[in-house]
């Protein structure tokens, strides 16, 4: 019990409330005599989920179509309880995704032959590289020439997609079969509807989260140097921005385990608007108070907050830590400093998505292996009050906002099959499957390009018993779930053509960080650009969707 | 008397003939005529159409495609019947004026017709006019400019790929050893992708860890040698890169020319006494003039056009160092879906070319008449 409480995110302990409740569920099922069956089904669930952990294994060699299909025939279970046996013969779908490192797609197609043969559907595949996505999916929507029935897409386009209609509402057996309250709450409505009605079956969850150096932070040498410097605090994991300025400062010059040494790495290159990303991280503690809950900006107006004190400060604390870092780090963009530098012992401390602590550990690119620690993103000692002007302490303590980055992806299915009852009812059906609950516990523990989304994700003796080391995995899980289930938690804006707000921002950064402008005189600009980019979209509505996607 | 009876056999075989012909003139224009209304009728029911003003039309332009091609066919073989001999001799070209008015003249206009629309993709009004706004816009363009003034870097330097392939050019078409071999060496970057250049020499031979280029130069005394963090440095970076590619191209040309040079003409000034620069200057050079020009303009063309390795390393940085016209219209159509100011750039970019190229052979051709 004890070992379970300890294995448990905290943010998932029971409270009195969930024990009460859970304890009146078991008497009440005690009672009708339903406990039986009710534990043989969920224990035929863990035997199942255990089976498919085992495709072919944790550090066993990366998985082939084979598994993938071994894992979808073995995860039919619900698609065969509401759907008959060649029920769909002779009904067509199109499939529109990415094909990012041979995943995503090419997944996807492993996990659905089963369900075609069973179900008797013919899938055809329009598969994108990442850079390619966005334009042809803007394209479709605005020439209305939408080719595909189902579509994987992230949460930042539904402002496009299902703001537009684009999109059918997911009927209520999906829900039941998907198990939709299993999502983590950052994941639960808003996100994934549009004005009350549920579109999407997440796949994924994304987030930043910050990586760091194990072996950086508990070597003695090091913390000597530290003190010796004239520290007063500890050698230790920072766990505010202000820290993390410190450390990389301190490192710069210093040799560690006989190669330069570097603290944080900054991604300055642009990279398609994804590059953005990186600047929110570090800007979401400065800009994300308690009390509101826009941060990039006002709700009201839709006028940008990039230029506020808080992110010009973010912007600053970059151009402050660049000649610390690597010396052709203006030439990196999110892959290096994640795949080519961190990865490849190079630095001390990044923000990524989930991938760096899936990859880290599976994958032979990783030279860091299990040396790398996880939490959430670090917070400031203060945070910047747009209501006010004024940057406020609190008395809670450093104020954290872990960003929460592209809300993951998921899987849409089209209006255009709304007309057409067996081709709807086939469209859901399939993105029923790929996102199934035991389906989806095999994603997040494979390389597949998807992150922990669902709570009962965060069962680390499953990750245990499937081969992960349990001090490495607790911490990575503790820093995914601590940033989705975080009250100050940085929502993206789920607003049409929020790429292209990024994609400026980056054209904008790049000049900053090359010295052409200061942070306060580059930051304008990124506000000038930012306001005509609203004025051609739609002002008006923007405002609408913007409060639409943050709830209000 | 026999020769008036032909005369009077023939006269009326050669009235009815005209008659035929005249005849099938008509037919051949009615033809004409009605395909023409036909296909007329249809891309105004379409436009109506997709414009809402009325509900009946297709729901794509493909029938207005189909409508072209069968007017095209309809109007090549009223060619014939209309003007006979001289209409089945128009046949040979009519298919390829109308291919190129189908996929050259018509996208090129219609690019104009973009080029005035206020259209971002995400916009929930879709496209409207905006009449000259785009244009107004891109003289206020910082980047456009920038990229426009990176660009004058990158023509300039084509003259600088000139001398360097002149040179292998007339170091290939001497007499040394292994003269094949170094052809098919000196091509090989040719025959390189230029997304394989960026990948396999912009991201790993001159990266800054790792990459044999960075080793080399740190043991030649360059602490941080860095290729693209600093203005200068990411921009020659970038030029050597495509010069890499580029210079076989240049080279193979020149020595084609250098090959088709009479040799008597170098024997004669070895006899009048001129030493190898002299007979360079005086006699090679001159006479390869119009290769030259031809070669330099091609490239420049070529070079006008630089995205992929820009694109691919440096995505434009640091700052807009490295960014060409291409790479930033690309910037602003891909990632930002902004198609009515994309194209505007583009094509604004097209009628700057097309200005610098007339002007450019103009002064070639005076200068290879001064050298005639």
């Amino acid at each position: 019990m004890k070992k379970q409480e300890h294995d448990q995110h905290p943010g998932l302990r029971p409270n009195r409330r969930t024990v009460l409740k859970g304890a009146a569920s078991a008497a009440a099922l005690g009672t009708t005599g339903a406990l039986g069956s009710f534990t043989g089904l969920a224990l035929a669930q863990d035997n199942l989920r255990a089976k498919i952990l085992q495709i072919p294994g944790v550090g066993k060699g990366a998985p082939t179509d084979a598994d993938w299909q071994k894992v979808g025939e073995l995860c039919l279970g619900p698609t065969k309880a509401n759907v008959k046996e060649g029920e769909f013969k002779g009904v067509e779908l199109s499939f529109m995704g990415l094909n990012n490192q041979n995943l995503h797609n090419l997944l996807f197609r492993g996990f659905l032959k089963p369900w075609e043969a069973y179900t008797g559907t013919k899938i055809s595949w329009i598969d994108l590289a990442q850079a390619d996505y966005n334009p042809r999916l803007q394209q479709a929507i605005a020439t209305g020439t939408v080719d595909f029935d189902i579509l994987e897409m992230g949460a930042p386009f539904e402002g496009d997609v299902c703001g537009k209609g684009l999109a059918s509402e997911m009927p209520d057996w999906v829900k039941k079969q998907i198990d939709i309250d299993d999502y983590v709450d950052y994941l639960k409505p808003p996100v994934g509807t549009w004005n009350g009605k549920t579109y999407r079956v997440t796949i994924d969850g994304d987030c930043h989260n910050f990586n760091y150096r194990t072996d950086y932070f508990s070597d003695a040498a090091l913390g000597k140097a530290w003190k010796d410097a004239g520290n007063t605090s500890e050698w230790g994991v920072p766990k505010t921005w202000q820290q993390v300025q410190a450390v990389t400062k301190f490192l710069k010059g210093k040799k560690f385990k006989g190669q330069n040494a570097f603290g944080y790495l900054d991604a300055p290159k642009p990279w398609g608007g994804f590059g953005f990303y990186f600047l929110g991280s570090r800007a979401t503690a400065y800009a994300k108070h308690p009390d509101d809950k826009a941060w990039l900006f006002d709700v009201d107006t839709m006028k940008p907050r990039i230029n506020n004190p808080a992110w010009v400060r973010a912007i600053q604390d970059v151009i402050d830590a660049l000649p610390s870092e690597p010396a052709d780090q203006l030439n990196a963009d999110p892959n290096t400093t994640g795949f080519q530098q961190f990865l490849a012992g190079i630095g001390a401390m990044i923000p990524w998505w989930g991938d760096i602590g899936q990859v880290a550990k599976a994958s032979d690119t990783s030279v860091i292996g299990d040396l790398v620690g996880f939490d959430i993103l670090p917070g400031s000692d203060d945070v910047y009050n747009s209501k006010t002007g004024k940057w406020d302490k609190l008395s809670s303590g450093p104020n954290h906002a872990p960003n929460c980055a592209y809300l993951g992806w998921g899987i849409y299915v089209m209006a255009r099959v709304n007309g057409d009852e067996r081709k709807h009812k086939a469209a859901w059906s399939a993105a029923a499957h790929i996102g199934g609950k035991d389906l989806s516990i095999w994603t997040v523990m494979y390389p597949s390009g998807f992150q922990v989304h669902r709570t009962s994700h965060s069962n680390i003796d499953e990750w245990v018993a499937a081969g992960y080391d349990r001090k490495y995995i607790t911490s990575y899980l503790n820093s995914q779930f601590g940033s989705y289930n975080h009250p100050n938690r940085a929502v993206e804006p789920r607003i049409p053509g929020i790429f292209q707000y990024y994609s400026v921002a980056e054209d904008e950064l790049t000049k900053i960080f090359a010295g052409q402008y200061n942070a306060q005189t580059g930051a304008n600009n990124i506000a000038a650009a930012w306001e005509k980019l609203t004025d051609q979209i739609g002002r008006d509505k923007q405002i609408a969707l913007y409060k639409a996607s943050l709830g209000m | 008397m026999q020769n008036s009876s032909v005369v009077a056999y023939t006269r009326p075989n050669q009235s009815g003939s005209e008659r035929r012909r005249a005849s099938r003139r008509s037919l051949g224009r009615a033809f004409v005529a009605l395909a023409s209304l036909g296909a007329l009728a249809l891309l105004l029911i379409q436009v109506s159409h997709a414009t809402g003003t009325i509900a009946a039309g297709f729901t794509t332009w493909r029938p207005v495609l189909y409508a072209y091609l069968v007017w095209a066919v309809i109007f090549g073989a009223s060619q014939v019947a209309i003007r006979g001999e001289s209409g089945l001799r128009a046949l040979f070209l009519l298919p390829a004026v109308l291919y190129t008015i189908a996929v050259v003249i018509f996208p090129t206009l219609f690019g104009f017709y973009i080029a005035s629309l206020d259209w971002n993709l995400s916009s929930f009004e879709g496209p409207h006019f905006n009449g000259l706004n785009n244009l107004i816009g891109l003289l206020h363009d910082r980047y456009y400019w920038n990229a426009l003034a990176n660009m004058v870097f990158y023509t300039g330097a084509v003259f600088g790929e000139y001398a360097i392939a002149f040179g292998l050019a007339l170091l290939l078409n001497a007499k040394i050893r292994a003269q094949k071999f170094f052809r098919v060496v000196f091509l090989l970057p040719l025959m390189l992708s230029p997304v394989a250049v960026s990948w396999m020499i912009g991201k790993s031979l001159m990266e800054y860890r790792f990459g044999p280029a960075a080793t080399l130069a740190r043991h030649l005394g360059w602490d941080n040698p860095a290729f693209f963090s600093t203005p200068w440095a990411a921009r020659l970076s970038i030029e050597a890169m495509d010069a890499w590619v580029s210079i076989p191209f240049i080279m193979i040309l020149l020595l084609a020319g250098l090959q088709a040079m009479p040799r008597e003409v170098q024997e004669a000034a070895k006899v009048d006494g001129a030493n190898g620069w002299q007979s360079f200057w005086h006699v090679t050079f001159p006479l390869m003039l119009p290769v030259s020009i031809t070669v330099l303009i091609i490239r420049i063309i070529f070079k006008l056009k630089l995205a992929d390795i820009v694109i691919n390393v440096t995505a434009g940085g640091p700052g807009g160092a490295t960014d060409t016209v291409s790479s930033f219209i690309y910037r602003v159509y891909r990632d930002r879906s902004n198609v009515g100011y994309g194209t505007g750039l583009a094509i604004f970019y097209l009628l700057l070319i097309i200005v610098f190229l007339s002007v450019l052979l103009r002064l070639s051709r005076r200068l290879t008449q001064k050298v005639a």
